[in-house]
């Protein structure tokens, strides 16, 4: 099959509306497997395809692929609420966030692929006053940052949503907020879209329905992937397969502090516009729920883990009913509204709920995993990040305290706070 | 996965039911049975409790990746049940 580069511009539309539906070409298309490469990037997900952009835009290397056991962008990236933000509390954190985020917001030119970036704002709602100062305090730390935060009143709150000015009682009083005016929404199948077209247009070659079984190692190095289409030679190994990064650890033998877990979304039908930012909430008796309004009009709700290590990708009821109580009571207009679809992920989750990057076992064998619920809001740094790691051997600034070490050390990222646990019970 | 059969209570909705942890299988120095993880796919033997029932501690073997329990025991227990 035919591949195309052809950049998209005002100029390429007029030239289709008069070549017809032929001017249009496959995004990324019939690559066959070569059998070695200087890198093999494990994983066709936002992750494993930035990583390779960055290679080879960035460090030269033109024999690059990625092998997905599925297909391009059905993992995570297509599962996601779609929310981007850099407000964490923790320098570590909102460093390497503000990295992604400042990246999302010039991706659509950098990748010549509409991703649909909208600063909407996220809010984070504090319903008490002693909420409050929490999300002061986080403000505060990203202000010293550099990162935009601002803590509104409620009048300024129900300004900035007016969907939150009650027409009908809400259950519990909001105290106040704190706004990030620059995150908001990307639109997450056209990332890793926008990544797999311009990886391939540098020559990366993406394998569909190729799974990695097993690596070859002489000494304290890999040699090759295993595959299910034979085996691949490969300089450097890259696994970006987070939500399943647990059996890529047993398959390296090794254990690693990651569990995986399951964590909802679901969206409603279409209604008119309502809501033109994204939620936050932590009602009394819900584990949390965030909500926001998708370009097609559906609300999109989600919520925390299910509460249990599951490869099921089968959302639990319970979970289900608790995120949409929790979105009624803070909307109580969406209560009319049916459910359209419903799913769940799998995510890595870290004994710190900070993500991995490192070197694993062997020299040439590099980790990127345990998300937790960053994956996609952190695309882009991640690629970069990654990228450079690979090339250079030696980790940037941005990701040096994601090493594996850490949790020998004591050096955790403690961001949600309840010690060394996957999941809060 | 919708419910879990407790020893003492029978068949019960999975939302009375609170997972506790994964039951150390890494080593066992303390860094290893805090932090790491082997993770089997189809086998993880953990902690559960009938937190909203009778309130025992129990010891499950499950597959993660379908969800089928295997087995069900009172945590610490030496006496069978039924």
């Amino acid at each position: 099959m035919k591949f195309s580069s052809r950049r998209y511009s005002a100029w390429s539309l007029l030239r289709a509306r008069f070549a017809g539906a032929g001017y249009w070409r496959p995004l990324w298309s019939g690559r066959t497997l070569q059998t070695a490469y200087d890198v093999v990037v494990v994983g066709a997900g936002g992750h494993g395809l930035a990583t390779a952009y960055h290679l080879a835009r960035d460090h030269g290397l033109r024999r690059v692929a990625v092998l997905d056991k599925g297909l391009v962008g059905y993992g995570n990236v297509g599962r996601n609420t779609t929310i981007v933000r850099s407000n964490y509390l923790l320098p570590e954190n909102h460093y390497f966030y503000e990295d992604a985020l400042r990246r999302y917001e010039t991706l659509s030119r950098d990748l010549n692929y509409n991703v649909m970036y909208s600063p909407r704002g996220v809010v984070d709602i504090a319903l008490s006053d002693d909420d409050l100062p929490v999300l002061a305090r986080r403000g505060n730390a990203l202000r010293m940052a550099g990162i935009d935060a601002e803590l509104l009143d409620v009048a300024a709150l129900e300004r900035f949503v007016p969907a939150l000015a009650p027409r009908r009682q809400r259950r519990f009083q909001i105290a106040g907020a704190l706004l990030q005016r620059r995150g908001g929404t990307v639109r997450h199948d056209a990332v890793a879209w926008g990544y797999a077209r311009a990886a391939a247009a540098l020559g990366v070659d993406i394998i569909e329905h190729c799974e990695v079984t097993g690596v070859h190692t002489q000494g304290g190095s890999a040699t090759a992937v295993e595959t299910t289409h034979g085996a691949v030679q490969a300089g450097r190994i890259v696994f970006a397969t987070a939500g399943h990064t647990g059996l890529v650890g047993r398959m390296l033998g090794v254990p690693l502090p990651i569990e995986t877990h399951l964590l909802q979304a679901m969206v409603t039908e279409p209604i008119k516009p309502l809501l033109d930012t994204v939620l936050v909430y932590v009602g009394p008796g819900h584990a949390e729920s965030y909500v926001s309004q998708s370009d097609r009009g559906g609300i999109v709700m989600g919520g925390h883990l299910d509460g249990f290590p599951s490869y099921t990708r089968e959302g639990r009821w319970h979970r289900l009913e608790d995120v949409v109580q929790a979105s009624v009571e803070l909307l109580p207009q969406l209560g009319g509204l049916k459910l359209l679809r419903h799913w769940a992920g799998t995510n890595d989750m870290t004994m710190d709920g900070s993500p991995l990057m490192d070197r694993v076992r062997y020299d040439n064998v590099f980790l990127n995993a345990g998300w937790c619920y960053g994956g996609f809001k952190s695309i882009p740094a991640s690629g970069a990040a990654m990228a450079r790691f690979v090339a250079s051997g030696t980790a940037p600034d941005l990701i040096r305290a994601f090493g594996l070490s850490r949790f020998a050390t004591g050096h955790l990222l403690d961001e949600p706070g309840y010690g060394p646990y996957p999941v809060r019970l | 996965m919708t419910q879990l059969a407790c020893p003492f209570c029978g068949p019960r909705p999975l939302e009375e039911f609170l997972f506790r942890k994964t039951m150390p299988n890494a080593g066992d120095s303390a860094y290893a049975r805090t932090y790491l993880r082997v993770d089997h796919g189809t086998h993880s033997e953990e902690q559960w409790q009938h937190s909203g029932g009778c309130r025992v501690w129990l010891r499950v073997v499950r597959n993660p990746s379908t969800g089928a329990v295997a087995s069900m025991t009172v945590e610490g227990s030496a006496y069978e049940l039924r």
